[in-house]
C-alpha cells in the first residue's frame, strides 16, 4: 500500500477511516464532549518549515472528522495538544507513548485534564489507530 | 554547616531526663538527615536488639536540612524505630506543617527512650520542652485528640500535632500517626511504638529561622525550581485530581492490584472509584503541604447518610486502590467513609486493606467460616462488613485481634495454605503497584529496607516513564515486563530516593523539579557544595547502612523475595502473562550492590560507603548463622 504524506487530506482521511472503524473507539468515547486541537512546532531541519495544525473533531463516540485546520481553529479547540515535530512522529511510529508523553512535558496539554484522563482509554484507541497509518513523513 | 540547627532533642520517657544532642559535623555531611540519620543514630542505640514494643526500642522523629525554608516540597519528616510489623527497620515519613514546625521550634530532632509510667504527650514550643498528662485525651480518637491539643496549645502560631488514635494505643502492629488529621505515617506501625511507650501525641510550634548558608544563591534556586514544577504535568495530574489519578491511569498499564492481586483489569470499577470519579462527586477542595505548590491532597464530603464524612481528608490512589479494587468495592463513598474511618482511629490504609483482602479471600476458601469472623459476611464487596472488621481491628475485637498483627502472622494462626493469599515482602503488604506490570518495582520490593515500598527508591516514576534522568543513568524507556538488566535501574533508583529521604523532600516534587535543580536548593541551603557523586554516594549510604542493619535483626536473602500471588502470572489485562524473574533480577543486583551469596554487604561494600564500623558487628551477624 502507498504511504501517505502526513499533513495532506488523504493522510486525515486515512486516519479517520481507521478511527472509525473502531469499535473500541465508540465505546471507550461515549460521552466525550469536545474538539480537539494538535499543534506541531514547526522543525525546518526534518522539512517542516511551517507549524502544522490539526484538528479532531469528536463527539460522544463518533468521530465527525480529522482534518488540518488554520491556527486559530485548532488553537481554540476544548482540548489543545502540542509538541515539537519530532515528539508527534514519535507517537505516530509508536516509539513515545502519548499519555506518557504528557507527563514526560514533552507534549503539552491545555484543557481539562480530569475530563481528559477519565477518557485516556479512548486516547490510547484514537493514537492506536494513527498508528495504523501508513505514513510518510517530512524528513524520511 | 546550615540548615540545621544541629539540637537533636533526646528524651527518656522513663525519667523523663532531657538531653540535647549535638553529634558531629561528619554525621550531617555523610547521612544528611531524614531516616539516614536517623538509622546511623539508631545503630548506636539497643534497637536493634530490642523487641519492637519495648521500652529499649528507640523511637526518632527527624527532619531533613531543607525543612523548614520554602524551598518547594521541604515539608517531610520520618519516624523511625525497630517496626513492630516487620520486626525490621522501621520508618514511616509525612509531608504537612509538622516537621517545619519542629525546625521552627528549635530542634532537628527528637529521640524518644524508655516508656512514660502514664499516657503522656510531648509539647515542644520555642524551644521549650514539656512531658504533659495525656490521660485526658487517652481513648479519643485521632481527629478529637488533635483538635484538643490545638485548642490547647495554639497561640499567635498554629501548633502541629501528632497523635495516634485507639488502634496505636492497643498497639495494632499496622497503627498510623495522625499528622494534623490531614496526613498520615502510615507505614511499618509506628503508631504501636508511640502506643507501646504511653505516648499519645507530640506538639510542636516555633518561629526560629532555619539558617541558609547561601542567602544570595538560594532565591535562584528557589525560583527555578518552582518554575519547573509549573510546568510538569505530573504535578498538574496530581493537583487536579489528587494521587487517586494513577487509578485511571495505572489500569490501562496494568499496575492497579484487583481482587488481592487475583485479577489483572476492572476498567469499570477503577472508572468508579479513580480520580476523575473523586473530581465529580465527592471533592470539594484541595490541600498542600507546608511549601508545596502542587497540593495533591483532596478535601472530600459525602452526604450519603450511610457513609457520612464530614469535610476533610480524602482518600489517595493506594487507599481506593487498598479498600477498593483489592477487596472488590466499587462505592466510592464507601471508600471515602473506610479512609475516615482508618484515619480516625489510626490505621495505615494500606495493610488495613490488604489485610482485610487477604481475610476475603481465606474465606472465600473456607479457611475462615463466618463464624470465626464473628459472624461477618466478609465476601467481596461487601463493604459494610468491612466497615465492622476495621471497627474490630482498631479495638482489637474478636478477629480484629488476629486481623491486628497483620496479614502476615494472621496467616501463621489459620490452618490450611493461608499464606498463599498473603502479599507481603518482609511482612509489610505490598503497595498498590503491581511488579507483573513492572518487573523493576518488584525488584525495589525485593530490597525495600522496611518491606514492600514504593517510596525508597524512585522505581515508580522512572520505570513507568514519567521521569528519566540520561545524565545519572536513568534512560527514558524501560520495556515494563522486562527484568533483565533492571538491577542497575533500580538500584540508582534507590539511592537517589534514599538522598530525597535523607534530605526529606516530596518524591512528586523532586520528580517534578528535576535532579539538578534539587542540587542547587540543597546547596544553596547546605553549603556542602555536594555534586552528584556526592549525592549518589550518600543515597548508596543509607541504603547499605539500613541493610546492615536489618541483617542485624535477622534479615538474609531469604527475606528478599517476591510473594507467591505476585509471581503469578495474571490472565487478563496489560499485565496478562508477565511474570517478573526473581532469581534473575537477585543475581544481578546483588552483585552490582556488593551483597554476598547471603545478602550482607561485604566487607568492601562497607569500606567503599564509610561504614566500616558495622563491619565486626555483621561478622558478628554472619558467624550466626
Amino acid at each position: 500500500m502507498e504511504k501517505l504524506d502526513v499533513f495532506s487530506n488523504e493522510w486525515c482521511k486515512a486516519w479517520e477511516d481507521k478511527v472509525k472503524a473502531s469499535k473500541d473507539f465508540a465505546v471507550f468515547n461515549k460521552g466525550w464532549q469536545g474538539d480537539i486541537g494538535c499543534v506541531m512546532f514547526k522543525d525546518p531541519d526534518a522539512n517542516v518549515p511551517e507549524n502544522q495544525y490539526l484538528y479532531l473533531d469528536f463527539e460522544d463516540g463518533v468521530v465527525n472528522g480529522i482534518r488540518m485546520v488554520d491556527k486559530e481553529k485548532a488553537e481554540n479547540a476544548k482540548f489543545v495538544i502540542s509538541a515539537p515535530y519530532v515528539r508527534w512522529k514519535q507517537v505516530a511510529q509508536k516509539e513515545l507513548d502519548a499519555v506518557k508523553g504528557m507527563m514526560q512535558g514533552k507534549l503539552k496539554l491545555k484543557g481539562n485534564l480530569p475530563y481528559v484522563v477519565k477518557y485516556l482509554k479512548g486516547v490510547q484507541e484514537s493514537i492506536r489507530c494513527l498508528t495504523e497509518v501508513d505514513s510518510r513523513f517530512p524528513d524520511d | 554547616m546550615s540548615g540545621f540547627h544541629n539540637r537533636i532533642l533526646q528524651i527518656d520517657l522513663s525519667s523523663g531526663k532531657q538531653d540535647v544532642i549535638s553529634v558531629e559535623n561528619d554525621y550531617w555531611l555523610n547521612y544528611v538527615g531524614g531516616s539516614a540519620l536517623a538509622a546511623r543514630l539508631f545503630a548506636d542505640t539497643d534497637g536493634p536488639i530490642s523487641d519492637p514494643l519495648s521500652p529499649t526500642n528507640p523511637l526518632m522523629v527527624m527532619t531533613g536540612p531543607m525543612v523548614g525554608t520554602n524551598f518547594p516540597g521541604s515539608s517531610r519528616f520520618v519516624m523511625c524505630a525497630r517496626s513492630p510489623l516487620t520486626g525490621i527497620w522501621g520508618e514511616s515519613a509525612s509531608g504537612g506543617f509538622f516537621g517545619a514546625q519542629v525546625k521552627k521550634a528549635g530542634f532537628d530532632g527528637i529521640v524518644f527512650l524508655g516508656k512514660c509510667d502514664r499516657p503522656s504527650y510531648l509539647l515542644v514550643e520555642y524551644g521549650r520542652v514539656e512531658l504533659a498528662d495525656a490521660r485526658g485525651i487517652w481513648g479519643l480518637d485521632t481527629y478529637e485528640s488533635i483538635s484538643k491539643l490545638k485548642q490547647r496549645h495554639e497561640d499567635k502560631q498554629p501548633a502541629r500535632v501528632l497523635a495516634i488514635g485507639p488502634a496505636g494505643e492497643r498497639m495494632v502492629r499496622f497503627a498510623a500517626v495522625s499528622n494534623d488529621r490531614a496526613h498520615y505515617l502510615g507505614r511499618t506501625g509506628m503508631g504501636a511504638v508511640m502506643g507501646s511507650k504511653n505516648l499519645k501525641a507530640i506538639v510542636a510550634k516555633g518561629t526560629e529561622k532555619i539558617p541558609i548558608a547561601y542567602e544570595d544563591a538560594y532565591p535562584a534556586a528557589r525560583k527555578a525550581a518552582l518554575a519547573k514544577i509549573k510546568e510538569s504535568m505530573i504535578c498538574s495530574s496530581f493537583h487536579d485530581l489528587g494521587t487517586a489519578a494513577a487509578m485511571d491511569m495505572g489500569t490501562l498499564t496494568g499496575n492497579v492490584p484487583i481482587k488481592n492481586w487475583s485479577l489483572g483489569e476492572n476498567y469499570e470499577m477503577a472508572a468508579a472509584i479513580g480520580g476523575p470519579a473523586i473530581h465529580e462527586s465527592i471533592l470539594k477542595g484541595r490541600a498542600a503541604c507546608y511549601a508545596c505548590p502542587i497540593g495533591c491532597k483532596p478535601v472530600v464530603e459525602v452526604d450519603n447518610p450511610e457513609y457520612m464524612v464530614s469535610k476533610g481528608p480524602g482518600p489517595e490512589y493506594e487507599t481506593c486502590a487498598s479498600f477498593g479494587t483489592m477487596i472488590m468495592n466499587d462505592n466510592l463513598d464507601g471508600i471515602a467513609y473506610l479512609n475516615e474511618l482508618c484515619n480516625r482511629q489510626g490505621l495505615d490504609t494500606i495493610t488495613c486493606g490488604s489485610t482485610v483482602a487477604f481475610i476475603m479471600e481465606c474465606y472465600e476458601n473456607r479457611l475462615l467460616s463466618k463464624a470465626d469472623l464473628d459472624g461477618l459476611d466478609l465476601s467481596w464487596g461487601n463493604v459494610d462488613a468491612v466497615i465492622e472488621l476495621v471497627k474490630k481491628i482498631a479495638m482489637r475485637e474478636g478477629i480484629g485481634d488476629k486481623a491486628a498483627l497483620g496479614s502476615r502472622t494472621m496467616a501463621e494462626l489459620i490452618n490450611g495454605n493461608a499464606e498463599d493469599f498473603t502479599v507481603t515482602v518482609k511482612g509489610l503488604e505490598l503497595p498498590m503497584h503491581d511488579p507483573r506490570a513492572f518487573h523493576g518495582i518488584g525488584l525495589a520490593y525485593m530490597n525495600s529496607n522496611r518491606g514492600a515500598c514504593h517510596l525508597q527508591h524512585t522505581v515508580q516514576a522512572v520505570e513507568q516513564g514519567m521521569v528519566a534522568w540520561p545524565e545519572i543513568g536513568l534512560e527514558e524507556d524501560y520495556p515494563a515486563t522486562e527484568s533483565n538488566g533492571k538491577a542497575k535501574m533500580v538500584s540508582i533508583c534507590e539511592d537517589i530516593g534514599q538522598m530525597a529521604n535523607a534530605a526529606c523532600i516530596c518524591h512528586f516534587v523532586y520528580w517534578a523539579m528535576g535532579l539538578d535543580n534539587f542540587f542547587a536548593g540543597f546547596n544553596a541551603v547546605t553549603g556542602y557544595d555536594f555534586g552528584m557523586n556526592d549525592f549518589l554516594a550518600t543515597g548508596q549510604r543509607a541504603w547499605v547502612l539500613k541493610r546492615a542493619l536489618n541483617n542485624m535483626m535477622g534479615v538474609t536473602v531469604a527475606d528478599d523475595q517476591l510473594p507467591k500471588k505476585v509471581l503469578t502470572a495474571l490472565a487478563d489485562g496489560a499485565a496478562a502473562g508477565s511474570t517478573p524473574d526473581e532469581e534473575l533480577m537477585r543475581r544481578e543486583y546483588y552483585e552490582l550492590r556488593g551483597l554476598d551469596e547471603r545478602g550482607i554487604p561485604t566487607p568492601q561494600l562497607l569500606d567503599f560507603s564509610g561504614l566500616e564500623f558495622l563491619n565486626e558487628r555483621l561478622e558478628k551477624a554472619r558467624a550466626a548463622r
